[in-house]
Parts: C-alpha cells; structure tokens; sequence
C-alpha cells in the first residue's frame, strides 16, 4: 500500500471510530492512560492501522516507516492518544527486529504493537545519565544465564512494562563503552522491584528500578555480548524520527487550540508569530528527516538539530500558553485548565529528556561543526 | 538534472559569480543556461543560484527573471520591488494616476523598461509597463552597495489609451521573490557560519584552539540549528505552493540569518570587527536582504496578527 492510500484510508475509519477512541477531556491518571493506550493499539492492530510499515516477519503488514509517522500525527491531531507514552514502540520495536533473536522478535513485537503488553527501556542510572559509558548494573554469566544486579531510574512505564530492554555492565569496571550488554529481561522476574517516582506534573510515569539477583536466559541476550554499545547508539536516531514527528503534530494542535482559547488581547501578535514559526521549523526539520530515512538513509547525528527545536518548540508554545492563559494555568481547576498546567510543566522537561540540550549541542558541535574534540 | 548535472550546473554558477558582476555576470547566466533552468526547474534554477549569490556573495539581474516568470511578464524587463521592509505593491493607482515608491535590482541597468506592480482602486493588482526614463531612479549605497539597488519614485498620468496594464497575481509574484532571497540568505548564513568555524579552529588562545571551549561551540551549533531549521522550512516551502508558507521561508530564514550573524561575529571576535575580513560582506548582505519582501520583524508580526485573527494554524507540511 502507498502513503497516500493508508492515509485516505486510516482518515476514513478513524472518522467513523473517532468518538469511540477519544478519552475524556481533561488530566487523566497515568493509570487510566495505559488503560486508554492499550484499547486504541488493540483496535488499530485488528484493523490493521498499527501493522503497516513494520516488517511482516514481526506480524507486519510492510510498507514505508511514513505511515507509522502518519498514523501517531493523526491520533495526536484528533485528541485519541498522547505522543509521549504512544510513540514508545517507535523506540523499542527497531531494536527488537535489528538485535533480538529472529523467533523472539517474532513472538514479542506483536504484543507490543497489539497492546497486549507494555515493555519499558533501562539505560539511565543515578549515576550514568548523559554518559552512558559509566554503566554500572552489572550482569555476571552463570551456569543458568545472566545475574543481573544493579539500578536503573527514570525507567518510564516499568510498573506497567512486562519486559525490558536493559543495558547491564558485563565488562569489567574498566571496560567503559566496550562491556555493555543490552538484554530483554521478563519484569516478572523474581529480584526486580519498582519505586514509582512523582514527577512536578502529576505522573508517576516513571521508576527506579532495583536488579537483585535477576536470573535472565542467555537466549534473551539482545545482539552479541560485550555489543550492546551499538544497540543504545543504533536505537537513539529512533527517539528522534517517528516519535518526534508525533511531538511535533502534538505541538502544532496545542498551539491550535491555544490561539482559539487565550483570551482576547492577551498575546501579543509578534510572540504569536514567533512561536509558530519554531513549531513549524520544528515540523518542517523532522519531515526532513522522516523523507531522508524513508529514502534508505541511515539518521545520525544531525537528528540532534531535531530534538534541539523539540525542546525549543515546545518550551515556547507552553511559554505562550502562560501568557496567553496565564490564570487558567496558575489558579484554574477546570479539566482544561489542569491540562494546560500538567503539559506546561512538562514542557520544562523537553530539554532534559532525551539527551539535555547541552549534550545535543556538543554532538552538533563535534560531529555535524567537525570543531574537534571539547577536552 | 541528476546529480552530476546538478554539480556541473552549481559549479559552473558559481565560477560565474565569482569572476563577473554587472551586464557579463547576466550574459553569463544565459550562457550557462540558467533561464532555461528556470523554465524546466524553477526550483532547482533558484536554490542554486540564490544560495551561491548569498555564499559569493555576488549579485546578479536574476531576480527580475524570477519575478517575470512568477507574474507571467515579459522577462527581459526590470520588476520593481516593494519599498524596503514592506511587501505591499510598489504602484498604486488612482484612476489613471500612478504612484510609484519601490526598489529596483541590479536587473535595472540593463533594462529600458519596468515593469510596476500596483494595487488598483478595486483591491487587484496590476502591472504596467513604463519606460525607465518615465520614473526618477537614484542609485542606492546603503548597508550593501554590493547588491546595486536603487530607489524607484514618481507620479505619472497613464495615457488612457493605453490601458492600465495587465492583471497581476500579486501573491504569486511576492512567494517567488520571497523563496529566491530566502535561499541567499540560507547561503550568506551558510558561508558566515564556514567563516566562523574555520577561525575558531584556528585561533589559538590558553595553548588551545578556541573551538575546543564549549563557550563558543555551542554558540555555532545555536547557528546550525538556526540555519538548517530555516533550510528545512524552505524546502518545505516549495512543496506548499502557497503565499503563506513563502511568507513563513522569509521570516525564518531571515531570522535565523541574524541569528546566526550574531553568533559567528562573536566568535570571529576582532578580526570579523575589520574590514580585511570577508564576514562584513555576508553580515551587509543579510541585513538588506532581510529587508526585501518583507522583514522577519515585520512578517512575523504579520503573521502572528493573522493567525490570532483566524484563531487556529493552517495545515502545512504534510509528510
């Protein structure tokens, strides 16, 4: 099927499924989202929506990445899902079909897609945040398989995840980026436990998570051993395609809606156009990079820039939005008035998560500027 | 084009820039067959030459051939712009009574006619063709003498006999203006940026070079991010086919292109305050061009008027 078929077709059916698939207005638990998410991803993958541009040999029906960037644009456009917790397949899947063992990525990415199951990423570490080389969770092989032991946090989902993609330590300390090992851990395993963390928004959206003698088969090693480096680079230029161009059709409706909301007079018409101007730069870089992937090329580094204007262009329609709806924000309960002030605070986040935008600067500044080394 | 045509075609462009200005500098783009490029692939023609005429940076009559072909005039004839920092029609007619306050390019020299764009008293455009002699024309220096501007002025009583020119699409003609000095402003941006780099790297202070403080790398990276988000909307741009989203090229590009000329002036420090180095040429170039079609300050407070007026965004960028 052509981009241009799936997308008559997915506007049609989700013209006629629209006012089944929509939650309520408002600020909705964590809880209720995960809830909501699943039953959307059942539909779509029954109808077929959420299959197209995977690989078949994953329960996919084929077909070109852009219908997947098309598919999270028009559930974001029409209010069905919220791109954060949607997009997270975009991530895990790739790295499923590139790394996993054949019959696994078989039996596990349909769950995922389907909503059957929610599976959950274990990179960061209180003390490995932007450099991922300082990986300490430790895996030690044994006659059974691996022993994981060790922390992560910031884990996002892992209280509803029933799997993991983790990144453990399997070198020695010494070892930094060349003794990682990426694994697809069960979250039922016995010596796991979860601590929910409240975020300034509201959610408990994401964890620490503690590793005690956490046995994982040696068939759920995700590429080769002492490899798992180039998993965690390989899967980055992810969070910056599909899921980003999903931020993006979030930031273009909010800004919509925003200019219909404000109260009369309130924004001033240069910040107005200001705003606009950077989601739309914003939108316009991602499309660049979804055309170039889609083309066979490989995204690198200079998907940087994208998540540079992410963070840019969302800060400022949630800035806007403070001016623009500054008491509905600072002293409103009404359900709109909660989402507004739930998305402006985490708006704050968006040049943290992801890479800080200092990381993505010096990236822009080594690999795309070629100015050398910063030490 | 393919590729290897396309590499040929910008290198042959930019070797002709380089080395010939004025009345040479257009035989040359004939020559090289770039009005017929125009005709074939507009787009490929403008992105190319424009981004080169902002990198040189260099001038050429080209803009006239560009808004010829966007208004459906006949080409071998000067356009006159809209006054510095507006986009509204140079002409403006009353009754058979012509007003005229507008810029003309470099185009103008070779010209012996012009072509005026003018709001008619019914809300329309049009364009009427006069002899050069019929307005006063002064040669303008300004900020970028390079760019060989002049000011365009005067009053003229139209010969009823003659009509009062042809229907103009306006629009049309101010998005092709608009999406050719976007592209040299992507260009100037681009070459102010390669300036900047290569200085840093360069320039050693402490027994290092500069380029190794995070102070000044994430000051480039700022005009990267500027300058290929700008790039990217006026890809877009292209594809959109609409006034609006011309308007939107020009106000990020010419953004971005302050944006970045801030930057790399800083990191170019003393040297790129004198006159031996090339980057005042590219910072001239961007404040002038900034001001044609429009400026960014003025467009975007356009169009934040606009979209707050229609109380929503237009749908633009489909994958």
């Amino acid at each position: 099927m052509e981009l241009e078929e799936f997308r008559e077709g997915l506007d049609a059916w989700l013209d006629e499924h629209e006012a089944e698939l929509t939650p309520g207005g408002g600020v909705h638990s964590v809880e209720e989202e995960m809830a909501h998410l699943a039953a959307v991803r059942r539909q779509l993958y029954d109808a077929g929506w959420a299959r197209y541009g995977w690989p078949e040999r994953v329960g996919g029906y084929g077909g070109t990445g852009l219908m997947r960037a098309y598919l999270g644009e028009a559930l974001t456009a029409r209010d069905i899902v919220q791109p954060g917790f949607y997009s997270m397949p975009e991530v895990l899947a790739p790295t499923m079909i590139d790394f996993a063992p054949a019959e696994l990525a078989a039996e596990m990415v349909p769950r995922l897609l389907s909503g059957e199951e929610t599976w959950c990423q274990g990179f960061s570490e209180p003390g490995t945040g932007s450099n991922l080389a300082n990986l300490g969770c430790r895996a030690t092989k044994t006659g059974d398989g691996w022993l994981v032991n060790g922390q992560k946090v910031w884990t996002s989902l892992s209280q509803f995840a029933q799997r993991c993609v983790l990144l453990t330590r399997t070198g020695d300390l010494e070892s930094a980026h060349r003794g990682i090992t990426a694994l697809f851990v069960d979250m039922d395993s016995p010596g796991i436990s979860i601590r929910p963390i409240m975020t300034m928004h509201g959610h408990d959206e994401f964890s620490e998570v503690f590793f005690d003698d956490v046995l994982v088969p040696f068939e759920r090693t995700l590429g080769e051993e002492n490899k798992g480096w180039s998993i965690a680079m390989d899967l980055l230029p992810y969070e910056r395609s599909s899921s980003l161009w999903h931020r993006a059709a979030l930031l273009v409706r909010r800004l919509d809606q925003l200019l219909e909301a404000a109260r009369p007079g309130s924004l001033d018409p240069r910040r107005v156009g200001e705003v606009a101007q950077l989601v739309w730069s914003f939108r316009a870089q991602s499309r660049a990079s979804q055309r170039r992937l889609d083309a066979g090329g490989k995204l690198g580094p200079e998907t940087s820039i994208d998540k540079l204007l992410l963070g840019m262009a969302e800060q400022a329609v949630f800035d806007l939005a403070a001016e623009g709806l500054a008491a509905e924000i600072a002293v409103g309960d009404r359900p709109e008035d909660q989402r507004w002030r739930s998305e402006f605070l985490y708006s704050r986040a968006a040049t943290i998560y992801g890479g800080t935008a200092e990381i993505q600067r010096n990236i822009v500044a080594r690999r795309l500027l070629d100015l050398g080394s910063d030490r | 084009m393919d590729a290897a045509d396309l590499e040929l075609f910008e290198r042959s462009l930019s070797h002709a820039l380089a080395e010939h200005e004025g009345a040479a500098l257009d035989a040359s783009l004939v020559e090289l067959g770039w009005h017929d490029a125009l005709e074939l692939e507009p787009r490929t023609a403008v992105a190319t030459l424009f981004e080169l005429q902002g990198s040189t940076p260099a001038t050429s009559g080209a803009l006239d051939a560009v808004l010829a072909a966007a208004g459906g005039l006949d080409p071998s004839t000067c356009v006159v712009l809209p006054a510095a920092g507006t986009s509204s029609a140079p002409g403006s007619l009353d009754g058979t009574r012509l007003t005229v306050d507008g810029l003309a390019g470099a185009g103008y020299d070779e010209a012996g006619e012009l072509w005026v764009p003018a709001a008619d008293e019914a809300g329309g455009h049009v364009a009427i063709r006069l002899p050069a002699a019929a307005l006063s024309s002064v040669r303008i220096e300004g900020m970028d003498p390079s760019m060989r501007l002049r000011s365009v002025t005067g009053t003229v009583e139209l010969e009823p006999a003659d009509g009062v020119g042809v229907d103009l699409d306006f629009a049309s003609l101010l998005a092709a203006g608009r999406l050719a000095i976007s592209h040299e402003l992507i260009g100037a941006s681009r070459a102010m940026l390669e300036l900047a780099r290569a200085h840093a790297l360069e320039r050693v202070q402490f027994g290092v070079p500069i380029s190794s403080f995070q102070a000044v790398r994430h000051r480039l990276a700022d005009a990267l991010v500027a300058t290929e988000s700008a790039s990217s909307v006026l890809d877009a741009a292209w594809g959109e086919d609409s006034a609006f989203a011309a308007e939107l090229a020009k106000s990020c590009t010419g953004r971005s292109a302050r944006l970045a000329a801030g930057h790399c002036q800083q990191v170019l420090a003393g040297m790129g305050f004198t006159a031996e180095h090339p980057y005042h040429h590219y910072f001239r170039r961007v404040l002038v061009a900034d001001q044609l079609f429009g400026s960014s300050a003025q467009l975007t407070r356009q169009m934040g008027a606009e979209l707050l007026e229609r109380g929503g965004l237009p749908q633009l960028f489909p994958l």
